[in-house]
């Protein structure tokens, strides 16, 4: 089935995965799948997105930008893999850690950084016996 | 009795074959080492780590080597690999809603991350295709979940997800159908061993 932007109405093919990332044309965040017999009544009829979704009872999903990337500096823009925010208080940059071996970590607010935590170090990351 | 496909530890190497080693990722509180433990008891009787409804009760990868689906015809051996839930955030404060110690919270905040920066290394070269589960009451849309599938995509790694927790009354495993249509998804209940037949017949056809 595709899916609809409920805001501008653009229409998205099967199995995209550009709109997770919000809409591309308008940055809509909520979405409508709706069956081929009544994804045109939204410009045929007049109808809202909405009211489709409410006529067909198809949920609409809203994709959500949490955390980091709403942020200013966007994590996957960072070099660091790990950054220690304070005590205790993590963030981790999974692409960065999925990409390369070494654990850059980033401290506090202030820009510094540093290789690897000598705890992490000391394991071996791998688990396969060579 | 049970209309699960014969499953039994079993030796791989007299046979000479090679084990894929299937990763069991997705975020906290999925019902990773639920389902590990459902798949590995019916092997061995043994479980793979301990549940919790704490997130990252399961700070550190654990494996069960050789485990052999039957599937119709079919025969794979398998190596489970049970993952820490992957976040892109920790905070002790998030122990501490379960009465931890601050000390404890933040010495579990720090093992948390590192069993994350682990597994995430691991899917470099170390897993031959994941098992991506996720709870069906949940949103399948959170950023963690499209940044995990596009990096398995990316890594060209066959995967499965699971719309676990099917038993729940919230349950909208067509949520996440419809959220990854690109991939096969199965719908189960690790708990109660809903479907686990389904499951095994698409382990064995996706990552032979
Ligand atoms: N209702 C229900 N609960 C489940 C299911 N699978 C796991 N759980 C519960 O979800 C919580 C987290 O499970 P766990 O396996 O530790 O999740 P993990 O963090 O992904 O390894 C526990 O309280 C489990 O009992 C399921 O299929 N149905
Ligand atoms: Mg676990």
């Amino acid at each position: 089935m595709p899916h609809k932007c409920t805001k501008c109405g653009r229409e998205f093919r099967d199995g995209s995965v550009e709109i997770l990332r919000g809409c591309p044309s308008c940055g809509g965040k909520k979405f409508l799948y709706v069956s081929d017999r009544v994804k045109n009544e939204d410009v045929l009829e007049g109808k809202s997105i909405e009211k489709i979704a409410e006529e067909t009872k198809q949920e609409v999903l809203e994709v959500k930008h949490q955390g980091p990337a709403t942020r200013p500096t966007d994590i996957l823009e960072r070099v660091e893999s790990v950054r220690i925010v304070s005590k205790g208080k993590y963030e981790l940059n999974l692409e960065r850690l999925a990409e390369s071996p070494d654990i850059i970590i980033g401290m506090g607010d202030d820009g510094k950084y540093m290789l690897d935590l000598p705890s992490m170090s000391k394991r071996k990351a791998n688990p396969k016996k060579k | 009795m049970v209309a699960f496909p014969r499953i039994r530890n079993f030796f791989g190497k007299l046979f000479g074959k090679k084990r894929s080693r299937v990763g069991i990722y997705g975020p906290p509180n999925a019902g990773k080492t639920t389902l590990a433990n459902r798949i590995v008891r019916d092997v061995t009787g043994e479980a793979v780590g301990p549940v919790s409804e704490i997130p990252h009760e399961t700070r550190r990868a654990r494996r069960k080597e050789g485990v052999e689906i039957n599937s119709g015809s079919t025969k794979l051996l398998i190596d489970i690999v049970d993952t820490p839930g992957v976040t892109t955030k920790i905070d002790y404060h998030e122990f501490m809603e379960y009465g931890m110690e601050q000390d404890e919270a933040i010495a579990r905040a720090r093992e948390a991350t590192e069993g994350v920066a682990e597994a995430m290394h691991w899917l470099r070269e170390d897993i031959d295709g994941v098992i991506y589960v996720l709870d069906s009451t949940q949103d399948p849309f959170m950023h963690v979940n499209i940044m995990m599938v596009g990096i398995i995509e990316a890594r060209k790694l066959p995967v499965i997800i699971v719309a676990n927790k099917i038993d729940l009354p919230d349950a909208a495993p067509q949520r996440i159908k419809s959220a990854f249509p690109q991939h096969p998804v199965v719908e189960i209940s690790g708990l109660e061993g809903h479907n686990m037949d389904e499951l095994y017949a698409k382990i064995s056809e996706v990552f032979r």
